[in-house]
């Protein structure tokens, strides 16, 4: 099944078309404005900017309980190849770990993250949300339920595979490759991936963009 | 700057950025400022992002055991936690 693919083009023919991999589960839709605003001003700099949804995330149909990390990267890999022109793939977060099967010319990375943080995360949601609710759970007795039943994470039901995969997930090797981070020697902006309550940083978007823009001329593309 | 005046701005500095407080607010937090149950922001889902953030800045391991509600009652609890993992 395709999926959504927002795309935002620029006026002519694109210098390289920029695929956006958005970070997973709720850090996803905490940075989907900003991330937003970023593509706008990459379309007013000449190039076109999608932002696929990955299965089973956003407008997807498919049950994310059917998902793994593999069948992301596969999507993202069939998404890639129906650009024409070079591609440019900027990941963000745990967008890094489904990123390296795509074919690109040069990745962009900001804040990579270990697929075993984000799980620890979501678990202690669990652990913390069934303590008030007067269940004791542990990350030890939600891992052993995980690997023979979906889990219910904050929200995602998460396979096997899905939460196996994660907690063995690291960000692979590609080149050429930007990786970058927030504060002085970064992008100046804040964790918006990080915040309770959804926010937008037009500034962080633009400062996204500018250095997306500048990756591109330093790898020869454009 | 003192260990302790390190770990009590890099937790200001994670609440600031987990709840979106702004600098000011981050910055007028006491001891006796209520944090969970307290501040709306603060639900389970920011508990949990709190204590991996909390981790990985403050290179700690914080187990399962260790937390309890009274941790996140106060931020003058939270630093002592903190504190308290960092010297251990």
């Amino acid at each position: 099944m395709s999926e959504h693919i927002l795309r935002i083009d620029p006026a002519g023919v694109p210098r390289a078309t920029i695929l956006i991999v958005p970070p997973l589960f709720e850090e996803a839709n905490r940075t989907r404005r900003t991330l937003v605003l970023a593509m706008r001003a990459l379309a007013a700099d000449g190039f076109a900017a999608w932002l696929p949804d990955l299965p089973g995330q956003n407008e997807s149909l498919v049950p994310l309980a059917h998902i793994d990390l593999a069948r992301w990267r596969q999507a993202l890999a069939k998404v890639a190849a129906d650009v024409a022109g070079p591609v440019i793939i900027a990941s963000v977060r745990g967008g890094a770990l489904i990123d390296h099967q795509a074919k690109a010319s040069a990745w962009w990375r900001l804040a990579p993250v270990g697929g075993a943080s984000l799980l620890r995360t979501l678990m202690r949601a669990r652990v913390s949300a069934d303590r008030e609710a007067g269940v004791t759970s542990s990350l030890e007795t939600l891992e052993e339920q995980a690997r023979t039943a979906p889990l219910l994470l904050a929200g995602n039901l998460l396979s096997p595979a899905m939460v196996g995969g994660l907690g063995t997930g690291e960000a692979q090797a590609v080149a050429p490759l930007r990786s970058i981070g927030l504060g002085a020697d970064g992008i100046a902006g804040t964790p918006l991936w990080l915040r309770a309550e959804p926010g937008e940083d037009a500034v962080m978007a633009g400062a996204i963009a500018a250095d997306i823009s500048a990756w591109s001329k330093t790898c020869g593309i454009s | 700057m003192t260990e302790a005046n390190t770990v009590d701005a890099t937790l200001r500095a994670l609440l600031a950025d987990v709840l979106g407080l702004g600098e000011a607010r981050a910055a007028a937090l006491t001891d006796d400022s209520g944090l969970f149950g307290e501040l709306p922001e603060f639900d389970s889902m920011a508990v949990a992002t709190v204590l991996t953030e909390m981790e990985d800045r403050l290179g700690i391991l914080i187990d399962d055991d260790e937390i309890d509600g009274e941790i996140f009652e106060t931020y003058g609890n939270l630093l002592a936690f903190s504190l308290r993992k960092v010297t251990d």
